[in-house]
């Protein structure tokens, strides 16, 4: 029988031959590879997004229907697929091999990391009371976007101090593509930190408690706000702008996992 | 002259604290600190004993935290401060766009030759001048700025991104305040059939605040999952007024709170009290932990519940006084040789050991949410439009024998290119 497991692993399977592709096209650099790498992606998000689908009509099946966006496990999986989405939205002339190589390494790495790891439970669980809320879609599905965006920042930032060579772009170009992904990332974590507390407010009486994980995107998003006033206001450019994208990946990892593994708080539930 | 010499350095000193108050780069260091507090404030335990600091930390290091206000943060008088500075910061520098945005220099062409010669317009006939303004569209809205200079303009509102999203945060800072200084939060714990007209404060030092009505619980219920998770929870709550009139009633569920004069109830938790019930002497004692049968012709009191007595069911330690001392003993439910006991000569049977639940509900009074909750709306609308939207700006210039069209964009300028060019197409 098909269930979710079977398209996550057939996902994983397509974002490993993703990754393998592109390897090629670094290799042979063949333009038709790169079409080969561009429907790979397609495939692969599409059968993530079938998954994803799947474990929701079976989470009905099973009497406890929620979306899939309440633990540790499905959010891993929505983390990864979300970053195949914001690579095919991003316009086919700005996409560079080099950033979906990496984008699909990292995405390959979260569904290894979520189907394999023995610390990751892949049940479908039933939703506590506080979850059962509306804004938990909204709520979830603009942070995992801004953490897409965030991640793809990273990769542009990262990258500027390796290149420009045969395989990584100009600078300007990768700085650039930082800059929009920043843009896009600010805009949804603003609003995944903003519908969390409009739901804060209904589900706890308070819409900010100071919890880790509030805190931590709060830190997360004060970083992203001053890379925004450095470039904005300040006209910074170039090699800072590189790095402080790095250390606002590391804020973004922090909120994502760091906060689940050290620091106890109201969104324990994520781990 | 000293005098006049004096005010000239004081004036000096006003522009540049001023100027200060204003920079980017006050901005920049006020949300670091914050960041950094907010960093402090998550790694070390907030609102904890001093025991448990000390179990964590060494006495110097306790000493530190305790110093600094590091053991509450985020209402520690210099997190305030910073706060403080920050908002002065942003309600100036947002005065000061605002000034900027409203003033004369609004209108000014700029230098057209310059924008063509960076590939931002083109010359052509002035023939062309009726085909270029249809090409430019209805999306532009056409000034007349002089005898020969008209422009078209579209995403005017973009220019006002940032003052919008300042004025959102500000709004949500004066919310925050409003909250922090008019609010409350406080909880109640509550067994069916219980009223209460004063509700625990949450902070500390502060003991109880009245609520001006009463409040009952008239039921509680909770369903759970077949793994014994609670999948819903939900208590009916009366409000009433002094002389026991019903003023509201409603149900209150996780996520969906009740609301009665600006005060909020809502769902946080539940939790269940055995009772044990007792015969002894033919009467009857319902007794919870802790409580005593003062009455009983051998005084005992329940000491200690346990869900499993060395794999023989749920029992209760009773305890009692004897010429020699305390002494306990455990009643157990399930095994009838040990469901009574002779307390000295004093018959005493365990008859059943039953539960009552009881709801644990936040109550708070937060008169700043309405700010906060529009501050929020007006961000998300300045970040669409200070991101998402750009003013773009076509001047049409026409001279005796030459049409100048140029133009500048706010953002996305490769695109404005582009379209600039298409302008241009076949006539420039």
């Amino acid at each position: 029988m098909i269930t979710d497991h079977t398209l996550l692993g057939l996902a994983t399977i397509i974002y490993f031959a993703l990754f393998f592709f592109h390897i090629l096209y670094f290799v042979w650099k063949r333009q038709a590879l790169l079409a080969a790498v561009q429907y790979t992606l397609y495939a692969a998000a599409a059968v993530q997004a079938a998954g994803i689908l799947m474990r929701w009509a079976l989470s009905y099946r099973l009497g406890i229907g929620h979306a899939p966006l309440s633990n540790y496990y499905e959010s891993l999986i929505f983390f990864s697929w979300s970053v195949s989405v914001f690579l095919i939205g991003i316009r086919k002339r700005r996409l560079y091999p080099i950033v979906t190589f990496i984008a699909s390494g990292i995405s390959l790495v979260l569904m290894a990391y979520a189907s394999l790891s023995p610390g990751v439970e892949r049940g479908i669980q039933p939703l506590i009371p506080a979850l059962q809320s509306n804004w938990l879609h909204i709520h979830v599905i603009t942070c995992f976007l801004g953490y897409a965006a965030f991640t793809i920042s990273f990769i542009c930032g990262a990258l500027y101090f390796f290149g420009p060579n045969g395989t990584i772009p100009a600078r300007e170009n990768l700085e650039d593509m930082n800059y929009r992904s920043i843009i896009i990332g600010f805009s949804m974590l603003t609003s995944g930190i903003l519908t969390g507390a409009v739901w804060a407010h209904f589900a706890w009486g308070s819409y900010w408690s100071w919890d880790p994980k509030e805190t931590w995107s709060l830190i997360t998003w004060i970083i992203y706000a001053v890379v925004l006033h450095l470039r904005l206001a300040g006209g910074l450019k170039g090699r800072r702008i590189a790095v402080l994208s790095i250390i606002g990946f590391a804020s973004v990892i922090m909120t994502y996992f760091g906060v689940n593994f050290f620091l106890a708080g109201l969104h324990s539930y994520a781990t | 002259m000293s005098a006049t010499k004096n005010n000239k350095t004081g004036n000096r000193l006003v522009v540049r604290a001023l100027r200060f108050l204003v920079s980017v780069r006050l901005t920049i260091v006020t949300l670091s600190l914050i960041a950094a507090t907010s960093i402090v404030g998550s790694l070390v335990p907030q609102g904890a004993s001093r025991e448990e600091y000390l179990s964590r930390y060494s006495e110097k290091a306790y000493h530190f935290i305790k110093l600094f206000g590091l053991d509450d943060a985020y209402h520690s008088p210099w997190f305030y401060l910073l706060l403080g500075v920050f908002a002065l910061n942003l309600l100036l520098c947002t005065l000061q766009r605002l000034r900027r945005l409203t003033g004369p220099a609004e209108r000014h062409t700029g230098d057209l030759s310059g924008l063509v010669s960076a590939g931002f317009g083109f010359v052509t006939s002035p023939l062309n001048k009726g085909e270029v303004i249809r090409r430019i569209g209805p999306s532009y809205k056409r000034v007349r700025i002089s005898e020969r200079i008209e422009l078209f303009e579209k995403g005017r509102l973009s220019r006002w991104g940032v003052v919008i999203i300042h004025t959102s945060v500000l709004l949500v800072l004066a919310g925050g305040l409003i909250g922090n200084m008019a609010g409350f939060k406080a909880y109640l714990v509550l067994r069916p059939g219980d009223e209460a007209s004063a509700a625990m404060s949450r902070k500390p030092g502060q003991s109880a605040v009245v609520l001006g009505f009463r409040v009952r619980c008239t039921g509680f219920r909770v369903t759970l999952y077949p793994s014994g998770q609670p999948k819903e929870y939900a208590s009916d709550i009366e409000i009433l007024d002094d002389k026991g009139n019903v003023l509201k009633r409603g149900r209150i569920r996780v996520n969906e709170p009740l609301s009665y004069r600006g005060i909020y109830f809502y769902q946080s938790s539940y939790g269940r009290t055995n009772i044990y019930t007792f015969t002894g002497e033919g009467r009857t004692f319902e007794l919870a932990e802790g409580e005593a049968a003062r009455d009983a012709k051998v005084p005992f009191m329940v000491v200690r519940h346990a869900d499993d007595v060395h794999g023989l069911g749920p029992g209760v330690m009773v305890a009692y006084m004897d010429p020699d001392g305390a002494r306990a003993l455990w009643f157990l439910e399930k095994v009838e040789k040990m469901r009574s006991h002779t307390l000295k000569g004093s018959r005493v049977s365990l008859v059943k050991i039953g539960g009552l639940y009881h709801t644990g509900l936040e109550v708070s009074r937060d008169p700043g949410v309405p700010a906060v909750l529009s501050g929020f709306v007006l961000m998300l609308a300045g970040l669409y439009i200070n991101f998402f939207t750009a003013h773009r700006r076509i001047y049409v210039a026409g001279g005796p024998d030459t049409l100048v069209v140029a133009g500048t964009a706010s953002r996305n300028r490769e695109a404005f290119r582009k379209e600039i060019e298409r302008l241009g197409g076949g006539i420039a």
